[in-house]
């Protein structure tokens, strides 16, 4: 009789040895360690970072006139950052890669051989987007802080000690975001393709919540935007990083919290319908 | 004792139909065809622990589709499964630490990492301690020849040594089955070879269960003893590989003597030519297609 397999069962029965998150941190830990490699890579995309961060700069240069100027309760100097802090967010989070992932897992087939393994297949996504934006994400906050200090100025107001309530808002709304992008492509289990409806949700965040804040759209409308997952992705913590208070913080980690609960029940419901469905190409 | 118990195991998929063209194309939009395939049609089977099991057929037939279910990772529409005691379809993360899986074709190791770094993944993957990971690491690459490779990236690894790497990753939580979908897809005779003896051994001293599909004649014959032989998602055939050889050398026999009867030639009953393992598979699979 092998000794590992069979420990392994009655372990996880009577709970002698098991840890149950070791094995998302290690696939965390592997992750962080296959893009350490890559780290040259990453920085290749500060230069679309900064194009983008540099454009909205102009952009919004002409459109404030004067100095202390408000757009839709914005100084000019909150407006950029709020752009540079969303953009960091999208770019140092790579959704989009692992959400691609999902559907190429299951059009190739090779969702065969991550779901024979003992863990479950969302987390082990999580983990792997976790470990993917822990690299990218530091990188990207440094770049947008040089980049926000020499050609912007420090953003007024900014408290320092405030750091790790909005790095809690950022990281929450990050895994808000995956586990949404992770829902739409788990609907590659029924259609073939679940590109379009990515493409749709990402361009709603993209214009809604990125390059605009939620108070630049009419009045009638931010209510309505503000119940959409926009305001926990990035729209709340973009917004606690330019104007931070205590209020606003508790508001929008509750908002989070929320919105978490219902995307991981609605992920762990799709994913259970749709493994049902699975047609593994090629036999 | 049984490792592995299927009855009455069907799996129907609905698969898109599209006509020629673009008017097909457009047709399929408005008015989509699906049409159902029956990939596997009422199979039962068992096998015993310590078994080697060829699962063969031709393209098609329901193989991988059999041994995804008893995997678990495809849900049967009808009949039941069993492997080592457990229902892969109620527990299958309970199945998974004690099954272990190779499909040639798919990668499951991390390209970027090295093959130590891969083993002591799946090491924590299945919940064991550092120090049965390394104890497990040490055996298997001694015993698979790993050491002089171990601590190259995946993706600098010839197939050859990338195969090897990828029958390691799967043994590291000593399984008491092995599933093997085509493991010698793609490899040199002499890496195809290897591959086979440490199979062969693995099976010896550990008493792993090996159930095996390949269109490789040499892996049935050198591995398995007992051969299943699907189409059309059902057996048409279940024997030992010696059985079916010594069967068909007296049809082959039989028929050289009748010949040589009509012909009114004196050849002898021994005369007729051996006839190999990949010809007789031929013949059946042949036989199958005309019906």
């Amino acid at each position: 009789m092998g000794k590992y397999g069979d420990k392994s069962v009655s372990m996880n029965i009577k709970g002698v040895r098991f840890r149950p998150w070791r094995k998302y941190a290690v696939i965390y830990r592997s992750v962080l360690m296959e893009n350490l490699q890559y780290a040259a890579n990453i920085a290749m995309g500060f230069f679309s970072y900064f194009v983008f961060i540099f454009i909205f700069i102009k952009l919004w240069g002409y459109m404030y006139r004067t100095p202390g100027e408000l757009i839709a309760g914005y100084t000019k100097e909150q407006m950029i950052w709020y752009v540079m802090m969303t953009e960091m967010m999208f770019f140092g989070s790579n959704a989009a890669s692992v959400a691609g992932e999902v559907a190429r897992d299951i059009r190739s087939g090779n969702i065969a051989y991550l779901m024979n393994k003992p863990y479950h297949y969302t987390l082990y996504i999580l983990s792997r987007y976790t470990g993917e934006w822990s690299i990218r994400l530091p990188m990207y906050a440094l770049l947008a802080v040089v980049i926000g200090t020499v050609m912007v100025g420090p953003l007024p107001h900014f408290r320092l000690t405030a750091v790790p309530a909005m790095a809690v808002c950022v990281v929450l709304g990050l895994t808000i975001h995956a586990v949404f992008k992770l829902c739409i492509s788990l609907f590659s289990f029924w259609i073939e393709d679940a590109t379009p409806f990515q493409w749709l949700y990402d361009k709603l965040i993209l214009v809604v919540g990125v390059m605009f804040p939620v108070e630049i759209f009419p009045k009638a409308l931010q209510p309505l935007l503000k119940m959409t997952p926009i305001y926990t992705v990035c729209y709340g913590p973009a917004k606690l990083i330019v104007d931070f208070s205590p209020e606003k913080c508790l508001e929008i980690l509750a908002a989070q919290i929320l919105y978490l609960t219902v995307g991981c029940v609605l992920m762990s419901l799709i994913y259970r319908k749709g493994v049902r469905k699975l047609y593994v190409n090629g036999g | 004792m049984q490792a592995i118990t299927v009855e009455n195991l069907s799996k129907t998929f609905r698969v898109k139909r599209k006509e020629k063209g673009m008017r097909g194309s457009i047709k399929a939009i408005l008015h989509p065809q699906t049409e159902e395939i029956r990939a596997v049609n009422g199979v039962s089977f068992s096998v015993d622990e310590g078994e080697m099991l060829a699962f063969i057929g031709p393209n098609g037939a329901g193989k991988s589709t059999t041994i995804k279910m008893l995997t678990g990772i495809l849900y049967p529409d009808g009949g039941r499964v069993e492997v080592l005691g457990i229902d892969p379809m109620k527990k299958r993360k309970q199945l998974a630490y004690r099954i272990g899986t190779v499909f040639g074709q798919k990668e499951q190791l991390w390209t970027h990492l090295t093959p130590y770094d891969n083993f002591r993944f799946f090491g924590a993957i299945y919940d064991l301690s550092e120090r049965e990971t390394e104890e497990r690491i040490a055996e298997l690459s001694e015993r698979f020849e790993l050491n002089a490779f171990i601590d190259t990236p995946v993706r600098n690894l010839s197939l050859g040594q990338r195969i090897r790497c990828e029958i390691v990753a799967s043994l590291i939580h000593k399984p008491k089955v092995l599933f093997l979908d085509e493991p010698t897809i793609g490899l040199d005779p002499v890496v195809k070879e290897n591959v086979r003896e440490l199979i062969k051994q693995m099976n010896r001293e550990e008493h792993t269960t090996i159930f095996l599909t390949s269109h490789d004649v040499g892996d049935i014959e050198k591995l398995c003893r007992r051969i299943i032989i699907v189409n059309d998602g059902q057996i048409v055939l279940d024997d030992s590989v010696e059985r079916l050889k010594s069967h068909y050398q007296d049809k082959m026999a039989a028929d050289v003597y009748a010949r040589s009867q009509e012909s009114g030639m004196a050849e002898k009953y021994e005369e007729a030519p051996n006839i190999s393992l990949e010809e007789i598979l031929v013949d059946i699979y042949r036989s199958e297609e005309d019906g």
